[in-house]
């Protein structure tokens, strides 16, 4: 205080001082610039401190949004490229085919599923179903975490409750059921061992629901293996399928259309063979015949033994004795009333003509006692030298019979089970109804699903473990003799999931889970199975890696030929007359068992013969209709006991009178948005009770039901009765076929009649490359893989059912059927159609803004940007092939359900993902031209048209697709086009149409069709 | 019996209205206010103009989607609505540039009203191309306008050439109903006191004195507006029909199509004038302006044109069968008895059928009769697009690809919509410029012309 007051006096007195001579100023100016008190920052530093502060403020008033992570490879893998494809070689586990696939991935994603090249089953091809099972892999509703009741949680726990209840059953001697598909992998078969040795009282139940136990259990009577033999249809020269749609699906239908199909060739050599069937509904297989018995499901047997009788008339190598003559003398064809007694003869002709060259084959859902005849037959046609052994089809693990689920079943309900796995299988939709089986799991404690998506099954289920789709799995298959082949995982899996085997493999660990658990498993099965096997020359490291990269291993096998029981005939009961509809239930072309339900892709593809999408109906023919009042859309009710199925009837050209046929796999109850309400269960008519076959009923009922429920259907429906409209498809020459006979007598019989076509205008010479498709008609069998493969290729968008039934489906290319003869009598022709890239391409001079235009090379193009969407290029296409975006699709479908993250990453990046408002058609593939021909200008070489395959092309089981630069005179498809069976469509407009058909031969006995 | 003396020129004014007595009856429904009927006519137009603006809130929100058109059908409503509104605008010039060339002097109560009604109609048409695109709001693609990626239109289309007929035959109706406005308006200035009125008029009749010498350069160029515009009447829908007559499918690549187009068009664009004029001459007591020998003369033309299309629908027949080409006579067969046969025996009873009746002179000047047969003409028109349009693409070549075309709601609120707009339009119109030329008809009234000996 003191000091304070001093110091002002102080001050005072200095200020008396004049002011120069005091120190004030020179203090103030010390003081104000004193080292000390001044602020440390430097003016460099200021001056960053103020730029950054400026940037920071600029940052942080810009509009920044956290687009989330990008982050550069630090070190780019070897394999990735950004903007080149990889593709891996992997095994499709779609069904029990185990077909090789080959995946293309686009910087680390799967876009594309395609047949593996190398595999020497499928070679290069896969079905539709294959091709379009990519989506499941990004399929919004897979399952992201495992669930306990319901709730979250995380695998430790999940784990942990499950080991426990393992242990605890093991403990109080209570049995663990496992149920899954078809074992087709010979590790998880290996692994099934294991936890058989881990927890002793395990049962192990496998099924399909539509499966080929009756021909295996046939083949086991008569041969005594289960292991058929694949058929050499490409050495066949009559082929008589009965109720068979092998050429559709069943079993490798795949390998079957391949090596159909060669025989069916026109192009260089006229090699043919003659397809008989005998069926009552239409199939794929039914479409292709040269000449379609009508037999009803229930008549078979007699017709197979009517059959044998006609063959055992004369004198064979096989011996038979009397009192199985006898037994077989007591059939005839007399009460086959739906047979054409001509095509009858033409066929008992043909199969003695062409004994040891012909094939009589049966559908799986035929009963045993038919495939016995079938074997019968074929033995004594001596038709056994086509039976294929090299490559027979192997079994695993045998299916459960049904007496064994029905026995597994009793268990659960006595509480013998305290533990039932579902391993990727879904009983609970696929069992029969009075097979119970929803309410024997009640008396389980411990109920466990593995799948990929909820599903009927896991609705039941206190324990739901996600798993991977088939892209993020490791895998082996083995169904075939001699082939093997590998899956392995594509993609890390997107989810919180883990690899279904792994889990198991995790339980029988005591809970010690790692990453690499299933793939070091694999990997020694591998080598113990397999590699042991072969014994290569290569150490075991890059014999693995090579047999990864070829996807499948060819092993040398040998399989006995086995002898003919005949005893096996003995157990042939007399079939029972029935009164009563005949009802006849087969699986799903493209959804399968149901599997498939989610997957819109699959379930827009048009029916191959009827052409209805998004649902299942009952067929029957106009006959049955009339009868019964019925017309197309009305309800019926299916009644069989006390079973019954109310569902919308189609008729069917072709059909058998009194049967009704009904596909399986719709009707999913739990599932996600694409698939829910589509379609009817048939399984509800299934039943435990024996029946002509699991999948053949007599004395159903049919009545017609209140109300109509509207199919959608890509094609109008007419009557063949219906003269307004009858055989424009001929009268147009749409369809341009003609038989054998005629071919041989006048090969250009086609090119007869045509008169000179002359343009007004200068014709545009196109010189260099110029690309062309011809289609042969002879080969397609309307699988569809093209539609699926394109769907995949081009983004094609799924549009729901409401839109297809306004008729805005989008997909590209489309299989048009038509239908000539009569309601009994149908001949069906079947035409794929796409953008025709027509010269004079009526589209390209409509349109006001030049979106539509055409390439040196001969494309048609479309110019998404440019389009404003008058449509007027659609109205003038007179192949209607253009495809019209009058929503934006992907948000329109099903509340934007595609339209999300996940599922985006499906979309090939080299195609546009086009907008609503804009029209699109195939491009023909531009994508992979522009590719072929940037890699042919890196490698210095002129671009030839084999370097290009469109994905249809690709897709093609039956390669009936040839594409091409037709101003190659040595190319291909500039030889097609010369052919003497190749028309184009409408050609009298003179549009000059590049894609070319070759007309479609029947062999028949005449020289007309009809 | 009464004889008519046929060396004489009938007036086409009836009565002798004095000159002012004209002025004020024209001008009239200008200087009044609206009344409760007007009200409500608006309230009526405007709600269905309100369906108008939703129908397209849809359209434009969620895409053409929410119309009925589909794969093979990919015009529909939109295309219909369009031919059949530039149809409706056809007789507003045929009636004041070729009638006023070929001095047809009963148009001149009429002319004024009916090129109102033109430039109404292409406007409500014009809308029809632009909301009928995928992408809206990329129109402007289809004007040739000189641009960075050196795109042009594509000037083989037809679709662009409506654009430019459309356009230019707008552009020359809207000059030539306001040259005619002008004197109209220098009388509105005169006569009214409203000051802001005053303005307007003053404005737009561009200094008219009523001179002489304005007499004589106005005559000029009205003249050479209807030499001009002449040539526009029959092609506009020459053009219109080019849509489909140089497209390929069996129905639409007709060689008949123009003349037929310009025949349908005159037709419906009568019917339509025929219609609300029985309504204005009511309302507005202008009955002995807009005489039945006016309405019966223009029924003469409904009767005429209707026997035009209906020779056309026959020709197409015989043509059809005559090709010999399977599709082409499909096609025929197809619109008589396939699944649109419904519309095209409307179309056939409507458009041939009923104005047949105007064979009888009763008929023809019987006011509730004719506003029936107009009426069902119009209906019948519009099913004639429809017919055209829709059937023809819905099965085409390909049986694989035919389609059935449903219309949704929207495809209706967007068709009553353009009632809704045109007939606002046309209320307004009455409300807001005098709706028959008080200077031509001066100029008809007997007595009003100097001639000779007082014949």
């Amino acid at each position: 205080m003191s000091k304070e007051i001093s110091g002002k006096l102080n001050s005072e007195k200095e200020n008396e001082k004049p002011i120069h001579e005091t120190d004030e100023f020179l203090s103030s100016v010390t003081a104000e610039f004193d080292l000390s008190k001044l602020s440390k920052v430097s003016r460099r530093k200021f001056f960053a401190l103020l730029s950054a502060s400026t940037a920071f403020a600029a940052t942080a008033c810009s509009n920044y949004r956290d687009k989330g992570e990008i982050v550069p490879y630090n070190k780019r893998p070897e394999e990735i490229l950004p903007g080149v494809a990889d593709y891996y070689a992997s095994t499709c586990s779609g069904c029990t085919n185990s077909c090789g696939i080959l995946v293309k991935t686009r910087e680390g994603r799967p876009i594309k599923i395609d047949g593996n090249p190398d595999h020497p089953i499928n070679k290069g091809k896969i079905c539709a179903k294959g091709q379009a099972s990519i989506l499941n892999l990004y399929d919004p509703e897979r399952l992201k975490e495992p669930l306990i009741n319901g709730k979250k949680v995380s695998w430790d726990k999940i784990n942990d409750e499950i080991y426990n209840d393992l242990l605890s059953a093991t403990k109080n001697s209570k049995k663990i059921g496992i149920v899954t598909h078809t074992i087709t992998s010979p590790t998880t078969k290996k692994l099934l061992d294991d936890f058989k040795n881990k927890f002793p009282i395990v049962e192990i139940i496998s099924y399909e629901l539509v499966n080929d136990n009756p021909r295996r259990n046939a083949w086991f009577k008569c041969y005594g293996t289960y292991e058929y033999p694949a058929i050499k249809w490409e050495e066949a020269e009559v082929i008589l399928a009965l109720d068979s749609d092998f050429l559709g699906n069943e079993n490798n239908f795949i390998e079957n259309t391949i090596r159909f199909t060669s025989k069916r060739n026109v192009i260089e050599k006229l090699k043919y063979n003659r397809l008989y069937a005998a069926e009552s509904r239409m199939t794929v297989t039914g479409m292709m015949a040269d000449y379609r018995l009508k037999v009803s499901p229930h008549q078979q047997l007699e017709f197979v033994m009517a059959l044998i009788n006609e063959m055992i008339k004369e004198s064979s190598s096989f011996f038979i004795d009397n009192q199985l003559k006898d037994k077989i003398k007591k059939y005839s064809f007399d009460r086959l009333n739906f047979i054409n007694k001509e095509k009858l003869n033409y066929l008992i002709d043909d199969l003695k003509k062409h004994r040891g060259k012909s094939v009589v084959y049966a559908g799986n859902t035929l009963s045993e006692d038919v495939h016995i005849a079938v074997n019968l037959l074929n033995e004594i046609l001596s038709n056994n030298s086509l039976y294929d052994y090299s490559n027979a089809y192997k079994v695993l693990v045998k299916n459960s019979d049904k007496d064994d689920i029905l026995n597994f079943i009793d268990s659960l309900k006595k509480g013998e089970f305290e533990v039932v796995i579902h391993f990727d299988s879904n009983p609970a939709f696929h069992f029969p109804k009075d097979y119970d089986y929803s309410e024997a799991l009640k008396n389980v404690k411990t109920v466990v699903t593995l799948t990929e998506s909820k599903n009927e099954t896991s609705q039941l289920s206190k324990y739901v473990l996600p798993i991977n789709n088939q892209l993020e799995s490791w895998g082996d298959a083995y169904v075939r003799y001699g082939v093997y082949s590998l899956m392995q995982p594509v993609i890390a899996p997107i989810f919180n999931t883990r690899q279904k085997e792994a889990i198991l493999l995790t339980w029988i660990n005591e809970n010690k889970y790692d990453e690499k658990i299933y793939h070091n498993y694999l990997k020694k099965n591998f080598e113990n199975e397999i590699y042991q096997k072969i014994k290569p020359s290569a150490d075991f490291d890059s014999f693995w890696y090579s047999s990864l990269h070829d996807g499948v291993v060819q092993l040398n096998e040998n399989y006995t030929l086995p002898k003919f029981n005949l005893n096996s005939l003995n157990e042939i009961k007399e079939p029972a007359r029935t009164n009563g509809y005949t009802l006849h239930l087969t699986e799903s072309y493209f959804i399968g068992d149901g599997r498939f339900a989610n997957n819109g892709w699959l379930q827009e593809l048009p029916h191959p013969v009827t052409k209805i999408t998004w649902d299942n109906y009952a067929s029957i023919s106009q006959n049955t209709a009339s009868k019964l009042n019925i017309e197309m859309n009305d309800l019926v009710d299916i009644e069989l006991s006390n079973r019954k199925v109310t569902l919308p009837a189609l008729i069917q050209p072709g059909m058998t009178d009194d049967t009704i046929h009904i596909e399986l796999g719709y009707g999913r109850k739990v599932i996600g948005e694409a698939g829910k309400d589509a379609g009817f269960n048939a399984i509800n008519l299934m039943t435990k009770e024996n029946s002509l076959s699991p999948y053949i009923f007599t004395n159903a009922s049919i009545k017609k039901a209140e109300g109509k429920y509207i199919l959608a259907s890509t094609q109008e429906h007419h009557s063949l009765g219906d003269k307004f409209v009858k055989d424009f498809h001929r009268i147009r020459k749409i369809i341009q076929e003609g038989t054998i006979i005629k071919y041989e007598k006048e090969p250009d019989f086609l090119h007869k009649e045509k008169h000179e076509l002359f343009s007004i205008t200068r014709e545009h010479k196109f010189e260099g490359v110029k690309w062309a498709m011809a289609i042969d008609l002879n080969k397609c069998t309307a699988c569809n893989a093209c539609v699926a493969s394109c769907n995949v290729e081009n983004n094609v968008p799924v549009v729901g059912k409401d839109q297809v039934l306004l008729g805005r489906e989008m997909q590209w290319i489309r299989i048009d059927r038509y239908y000539s003869g009569t309601d009994d009598e149908p001949i069906v022709s079947n035409q794929p159609m796409l953008c025709q890239h027509c010269d004079n391409a009526p589209c390209e001079n409509v349109c006001p803004v030049n979106a539509t235009n055409h390439s040196p090379d001969g494309l048609n193009q479309m110019v998404y940007n440019r389009c404003v969407g008058t449509r007027y290029c659609s109205n003038n296409c007179p192949y209607k092939v253009r495809r019209f975006n009058f929503y934006n699709f992907r948000d329109h479908f099903a509340n934007s359900y595609y339209e999300n993250d996940l599922t985006s990453l499906v979309y090939n990046p080299e195609v546009t993902v086009r907008s609503r408002g804009v029209m699109e058609k195939c491009t023909f593939c531009i994508q992979r031209i522009m590719e072929a021909r940037s890699n042919a200008i890196k490698d210095g070489r002129e671009l030839k048209g084999s370097d290009v395959v469109t994905a249809c092309q690709q897709a093609c089981p039956s390669n009936a697709i040839v594409f091409g630069d037709m101003n190659d005179p040595n190319s291909e498809i500039s030889k097609l086009r010369k052919h003497n069976l190749a028309y184009h469509v409408l050609e009298e407009l003179n549009v000059k149409p590049n894609v070319t058909y070759i007309a479609k031969l029947r062999n028949i006995h005449s020289e007309e069709i009809e | 019996m009464n004889t008519v003396d046929y060396s004489q020129e009938l007036s086409v004014i009836e009565g002798k209205p004095s000159l002012r007595s004209l002025d004020e009856l024209i001008s009239k429904p200008l200087d009044t206010k609206p009344d409760k009927k007007f009200y409500i006519a608006l309230s009526i137009t405007l709600s269905m103009l309100a369906l108008f603006v939703i129908g397209l809130g849809f359209t434009f929100f969620y895409g053409i989607g929410t119309w009925g058109n589909n794969n093979p059908v990919g015009w529909g409503f939109g295309i219909v609505n369009f031919v059949f509104w530039v149809g409706i605008g056809h007789a507003g010039t045929l009636i004041s540039a070729i009638l006023f060339l070929f001095r047809q002097k009963w148009r001149t109560g009429i002319a004024r009203f009916a090129e109102g009604m033109t430039i109404f109609a292409v406007m409500t048409a014009a809308i029809f191309p632009l909301i009928h695109t995928g992408r809206p709001w990329l129109a402007g693609y289809l004007f040739p306008y000189p641009n960075q990626h050196s795109i042009w239109p594509n000037f083989t289309s037809p679709l662009l050439w409506d654009v430019f007929a459309v356009s230019t035959y707008f552009t020359v109706s809207l000059i030539f109903w306001y040259v005619g406005l002008i004197p109209d308006l220098a009388t509105l200035r005169e006569r009214t006191s409203n000051k802001i009125k005053k303005i307007i008029y003053s404005i737009f009749s561009l200094g008219w004195r009523f001179s002489n010498r304005h007499w004589q350069h106005y005559e000029m160029v009205y003249l050479i507006l209807a030499g001009f515009a002449t040539p526009l009447v029959l092609s506009v829908h020459t053009i219109v029909s080019f849509d489909f007559a140089v497209s390929i499918i069996p129905g639409w690549h007709t060689t008949i199509f123009p003349p037929y187009f310009v025949a349908g068009a005159v037709f419906s664009g009568f019917a339509m004038v025929q219609n609300v004029l029985i309504f204005i001459r009511k309302i507005f007591n202008y009955e002995h302006i807009i005489t039945i020998d006016t309405l019966e003369k223009m029924n003469k033309i409904i009767l005429v044109t209707g026997s035009l299309v209906g020779y056309a629908y026959g020709m197409e027949f015989f043509i059809a069968w005559y090709s010999g080409i399977q599709a082409e006579q499909f096609t025929f067969i197809n619109r008589a008895f396939g699944p649109y046969a419904w519309a095209y025996w409307i179309m056939v009873t409507c458009n041939v059928v009923s104005p047949q009746l105007f064979w009888f002179k009763k008929i023809r000047r019987s006011v509730p009769v004719m506003f029936i047969i107009g009426v069902f003409v119009n209906i019948g028109m519009w099913f004639e697009r429809f017919v055209i349009v829709v059937t023809s693409i819905s099965r085409d070549f390909l049986p694989s690809s035919w389609g059935y075309f449903k219309p949704t709601i929207v495809d209706f609120m967007i068709l009553i919509g353009s009632f809704g707009f045109f007939f606002t339009w046309i209320l307004l119109f009455t409300k807001a410029l005098p709706v028959v030329s008080i200077a031509e008809v001066k100029a008809v009234v007997d007595g009003s012309q100097p001639s000779h000996h007082n014949d």
